[in-house]
């Protein structure tokens, strides 16, 4: 909570006051419009002689019914405005938080979309200023305000009037937010076992229908289903039940006004108050009603934050660059000298005391079932994460992330295609690049032919038309991105997944055509292409379990043989 | 697809009686709300005439009875909208699973499964909400206004004239305004949503950025587009806003009026303190209803549009299909499955189109590429779909279809990715076979191979797997659902393309031990992987939705025809 949320009210302090100015202004001219109509209502009644008498209040009625709607208008603007600033220091703060854990989110998150649930956590977090703190400091001020007023007439009778309303501003409100905690945490368990058996259910339906047990299934999600409704039944019939008390509240104190007000005259105030102050009441009570409603949501905020929270103690183990060299890299060979990596102590190393040379220009396909340590080579090989013990080089250099996209760039198992342009999506891994280029690295990768019939061209937006563009395409794109960085060395985490094998099979054919002068290192989970690689590497428990050439791998080991030939198929 | 929405009344079981006790309620509210006003207005009118204020306390304590009446029955209504928008929502979710048990998987496919479990969760809450709010809102608004302007009117016709004629500037100025809103909105439509998504796709592509080596520098992008959001929303909200300005500007200036115009008649005598007092008292009241409209716009419209998309799938009744079935077979190891003229799809659109074959205990491939119809034929054969035309035989015998409870018993299916419960191992294995002791599971366990991941757990084979707890890797989950199969010891296995996604190394072992665990079942094998050619007893070639050819992998490669150069194209591409 101190973290997300009390550091942007000390920055915004002024427009946040600024806002609540004009939120009490329009409380107040709402309440004075009514004070004044009640005044000039029951002055009229005495019938004065002269009507410049009502002339003040009669102009007064008007200019409070313009600020009465006008400052609510400004107040909105102000503090959407406010929200949109602090959003986007919310938007820095997590792209801060979690850029250095890009690389390890696929793999430490794999289940559920945890950055669309942080991107609605801080959309989310909008909500607590308008919602939360903007009503309850201004219901605040409003209270004190009162105090003020009533304190000028009689000093007892505020005391006691501060006392009473003091239960809507806040014995109710702080039973409200005991009381919704409590009730929240048992709406998110129920909701969270509907969830789970709702997904269940519909994802195993048919496990369900072939054991006979879809009476089971069905039964367990209408109890969770009747469960969470009672709940929130629950929860309904509470709040009824609060807003009914606190009307009562309000209208003792309507009537506490009525009978004070009437005590007064003749003594501090004449008689044509009496419905001036009754008025104002009803309006002063509604500033402060909304108080318990406001201050009940603290808890949906509290696990945004949370979870926001969780993410920024997380260390990164990762290396990125800040800074990168221009360095020109004329063909660099790759050393591993006994390499270790492991993710955590205790687990076994996943990549063991690894000793490999790659020579340049060599095209080596990398395999092995998964956890055998293929993918961490790759993190090795690009910088961004650094080996335990032992040493990487390139030619003569220690291998750092600040090399990536000058010696090395990487294809990753999934790369992103951005809502812009095709231009703009090839253009993001070097950003000075020229037209020209853009449209030389596109026809390397041979999509070009498919981009020019488009009406825009390479200023097409990829997300537009939908299904305008198939896996393969997409995938090239992607590769001509990285292709523009022009590297020596081209890493690839399974850039073929996915797609059928005819495009597969075409795709690596472009792949390996463009890049014919770079070392290419290409993990992959078939063999098909193996031919056209130089070298075939199978790892084991962080280990090179078998290394060679395909043809010799086939004429001389038996294990190699026979998964290529069900590979090949017949 | 475009979206509808519906803006009437919801219309649920319950509906009548909710609305009809609303109406009433509602009524009720009205006549206190004037009680209120009135007896508010004696008090003070007798106060201000120097009455002792104990002759005045009966009216107080009218006052403070209507008072409190007024909100109590203002709370009743809104319970009782709760409830019925509760009992609501129930039936809905309810309603949703039984006809995504019910019906076959066609619509499934077009919606997809992420969305309906989306649907069922915050569609129904979206719904909920909305029929919280809506009814009581309508009949507020039609009832309330129309009560107070009438007893105003038989006090001081004056001030119901003004009243009545705010309303239809009131309503021109929101629709000018409102209009003005939206073509802002439209006019900066595209800007808009590329800003707001930007955040959120530089979330998604960071790991992609991360590896292009620009991750750092894409963080002052983020600061820009933040700025120029931020910008851009604004000037839609100073318009958006402004509706709401104009009704609160056109409402207390209506209120204003009737104050000054009852202040003048006060002077001049021509009305008293007291009727005086208590229109004033209800002209904010009159409004009060009105002002609500515009309001929870966005909960209003996500509740319109999910209520449209709910009632759309759940009322959709499925061509007469009979799911409850008396027919009752056993497959045996000499049985036959028979496909006569079985046609999925209507008219250009077949997915399946006259499908012939028998088949029988062995191993039976559906073989073609993708596009050809293998996926919805292994839909079929699992029941989930339902041929539109053609029928089936086990043993000559008719079946209507195979959404069959007797089917269900035989078969066993696995596709690439079999669902993993979160469960522990041992009960997602014995998933189907719920009697099966924990040594059957273990014997099972070492029969498939996965003693080392039992090893590496703590808890051993009562370790919870799936969401929620470890994490197994794709060919671990195939093990398990061979697993599945298995230990309920049913005789019908379908494998739709088990293998294509694993690493060559995992495939070929997954595959020996399929081959070894389902050598006496009745297999049906739905792949566009070549190297199970062989292994096939009887091969069903697809292409387009129609069955090219069928025999065993030899007689199919000594016709002539698309099967020999799907297979030689698949062997170049490979080799």
């Amino acid at each position: 909570m101190n973290r997300w949320i009390i550091p942007y009210i000390h920055l915004y302090k002024g427009r946040m006051s600024l806002s609540v100015i004009y939120g009490l202004l329009g409380v107040t001219s709402g309440a004075m419009l009514l004070f004044v109509s009640g005044y000039l209502i029951s002055k009229s009644s005495l019938r004065p002689e002269n009507i410049m008498i009502v002339y003040v209040p009669i102009v007064a009625v008007r200019a409070f019914s313009i600020g009465q709607a006008l400052f609510p208008y400004l107040q909105k603007l102000v503090s959407h405005d406010i929200v949109l600033r602090i959003l986007s220091h919310y938007r820095q703060r997590l792209y801060d938080t979690l850029e250095p854990q890009a690389i390890f989110l696929q793999s430490r998150y794999q289940t559920g979309d945890i950055l669309s649930i942080l991107a609605d956590d801080i959309e989310k977090l909008q909500d607590f200023y308008i919602r939360t703190l903007f009503p309850s400091i201004i219901g605040i001020v409003v209270y004190g305000v009162l105090a003020v007023v009533f304190g000028f007439f009689d000093l007892p009778f505020m005391l006691m009037m501060l006392a009473f309303l003091g239960i809507i501003v806040f014995l109710v409100p702080f039973l409200s937010y005991k009381t919704m905690r409590r009730k929240h945490l048992a709406i998110k368990k129920k909701r969270g076992s509907l969830y789970q058996h709702v997904t269940d259910a519909m994802f195993g339906k048919l496990d369900w229908m072939v054991s006979g047990r879809v009476q089971e299934i069905v039964h367990q999600v209408a109890e969770d289903n009747k469960n969470l409704i009672t709940s929130e039944n629950k929860m309904k019939l509470w709040h009824h039940k609060r807003e009914a008390i606190l009307r009562f509240t309000a209208g003792i104190a309507i009537i506490l006004v009525m009978v004070w007000s009437d005590a007064q005259t003749g003594s501090s105030i004449s008689p044509t108050i009496i419905a001036a102050f009754v008025l104002m009441m009803f309006s002063v009570a509604d500033a402060l009603l909304p108080i318990s409603e406001a201050v009940e949501e603290i808890p949906l905020y509290t696990d945004s934050i949370k979870r926001m929270e969780a993410f920024e103690e997380k260390d990164s183990m990762a290396d990125l660059p800040a800074v990168r060299e221009n360095i020109i890299w004329d063909r660099p060979a790759i050393h591993l000298d006994h390499v270790t990596y492991s993710y955590n102590r205790s687990a076994p190393p996943v990549i063991d005391d690894l000793s490999l040379t790659i020579e340049p220009g060599k095209k080596v396909a990398v395999l092995g079932k998964s956890g055998t340590g293929k993918s961490t080579l790759l993190k090795l090989l690009s910088g961004v994460i650094q080996p335990a013990t032992g040493k990487i080089h390139l030619n003569n250099t220690e291998m750092s992330s600040h090399y990536l996209s000058s010696a090395v760039s990487v294809l990753n198992q999934k790369p992103h295609i951005f809502h812009t342009t095709i231009a703009n999506n090839v253009r993001i891994g070097k950003p000075d690049a020229s037209e020209e280029e853009i449209i030389a690295v596109l026809e390397q990768a041979q999509v070009m032919r498919m981009i020019d019939q488009l009406p825009g061209g390479i200023h097409t937006q990829m997300d537009e038309m939908g299904g305008r563009f198939s896996g393969g395409e997409r995938q090239r794109v992607a590769f001509a991105r990285v292709l523009l960085q022009d590297t020596p060395i081209l890493l690839m985490d399974e850039p073929t997944t996915g797609l059928d094998p005819r495009t597969e099979h075409d795709l690596l054919v472009t792949i390996l055509e463009a890049a014919k002068d770079k070392t290419i290192i290409w993990v992959t989970h078939h063999l098909a292409g193996a031919k056209l690689m130089d070298d075939i590497i199978f790892m084991e428990a962080g280990k090179v379990k078998l290394r060679g050439p395909h043809r010799q791998l086939l004429k001389t080991n038996n294990y190699y043989k026979q998964l290529y030939q069900m590979d090949e198929g017949i | 697809m475009k979206k509808q929405r519906v803006k009437k009344l919801p219309n649920y079981p319950g509906s009548l009686k909710t609305h009809s006790l609303l109406t009433i309620f509602i009524l009720c509210e009205a006549v206190a709300i004037i009680a209120q006003a009135y007896f508010l207005a004696r008090a003070i009118t007798f106060l201000f005439d120097r009455m002792p204020i104990g002759e005045v306390i009966p009216d107080i304590g009218f006052f403070f009875v209507a008072f409190v009446i007024r909100y109590l029955i203002t709370h009743i209504e809104m319970a009782a909208a709760d409830k019925y928008a509760a009992k609501s929502a129930q039936m809905l979710r309810d309603r949703l699973m039984q006809t995504y048990f019910g019906r076959s998987h066609a619509f499934v496919r077009q919606i997809g499964i992420g969305h309906l479990v989306t649907l069922a969760m915050e569609g129904v809450d979206h719904v909920k909400r909305y029929v919280e709010i809506i009814g009581v809102r309508m009949i507020k608004t039609a009832v309330i206004p129309a009560f107070i302007v009438i007893f105003v009117f038989l006090y001081d016709p004056i001030s119901s004239v003004i009243l009545v004629l705010a309303v239809p500037i009131i309503v021109i100025f929101m629709i000018l305004l409102g209009l003005a809103a939206q073509m802002m909105a439209d006019r900066q439509y595209e800007t808009y949503t590329r800003l707001s998504n930007h955040f959120i796709d530089s979330l998604k592509g960071l790991e992609t950025l991360a590896y292009l080596g620009k991750s750092r520098e894409h963080a002052k992008k983020i600061e820009q587009v933040s700025g120029d959001y931020r910008n851009a929303t604004m000037r839609t909200l100073r318009v958006a806003f402004l509706s709401t300005f104009a009704l609160d500007f056109f409402t207390s200036l209506s209120i204003a009026f009737v104050a000054v115009g009852l202040g003048l008649r006060l002077i001049e005598g021509d009305i008293t303190l007291l009727p005086a007092l208590t229109i004033l008292i209800l002209a904010p009241e009159y409004f009060s209803p009105i002002k609500q409209v515009g309001k929870d716009y966005h909960a209003t419209l996500d509740g319109q549009l999910a209520m449209q998309e709910i009632d759309n799938l759940i009322s959709t009744e499925e061509s007469r299909q009979t799911n409850e079935q008396t027919e009752l077979f056993d497959w045996q190891q000499d049985s036959v499955l028979t496909f006569d003229k079985v046609t999925v799809g209507i008219a250009e659109k077949k997915l399946l189109d006259d499908l012939r074959f028998n088949i029988r205990t062995g191993w039976n491939g559906i073989i073609g590429a993708s596009g050809s119809g293998k996926s919805t034929l292994i839909n079929v054969l699992a029941g989930l779909l339902l041929p539109t035309d053609g029928s089936i035989q086990i043993n000559d015998q008719p079946v209507s279809s195979l959404k069959n409870e007797s089917w269900f018993e035989q078969i066993a299916y696995i596709p690439q990715a079999p669902y993993v419960f979160p469960l522990s191992l041992a009960d997602n294995i014995r998933f189907y076979a719920l009697d099966a002791s924990d040594e059957e599971v273990q014997q099972m366990i070492q029969e498939i191979g996965l003693e080392d991941l039992v090893r590496s757990f703590p808890a051993g084979i009562h370790e919870k797997i799936g969401e929620g707890g470890r994490s197994i890797s794709g060919g671990q989950e195939q093990r398990i659902a061979i697993a599945r199969a298995l230990l309920s010891g049913k005789p019908v296995i379908l494998l739709d393309e088990p293998t294509a996604h694993l690493d060559i190394e995992t495939e070929y072992e997954i595959k020996q031990l399929m081959l070894r665990v389902f050598k006496d079942k009745f297999v049906i094998l739905a792949t566009h992987r070549l190297h199970w050619l062989k292994q096939l007893d009887h091969i069903l070639f697809l292409e387009s939705g129609e069955l090219k050819h069928q025999g065993t992998h030899e007689q199919l490669m000594n016709q002539s025809g698309n099967y020999v150069s799907f297979v030689r194209w698949g062997k170049e591409e490979s080799g």
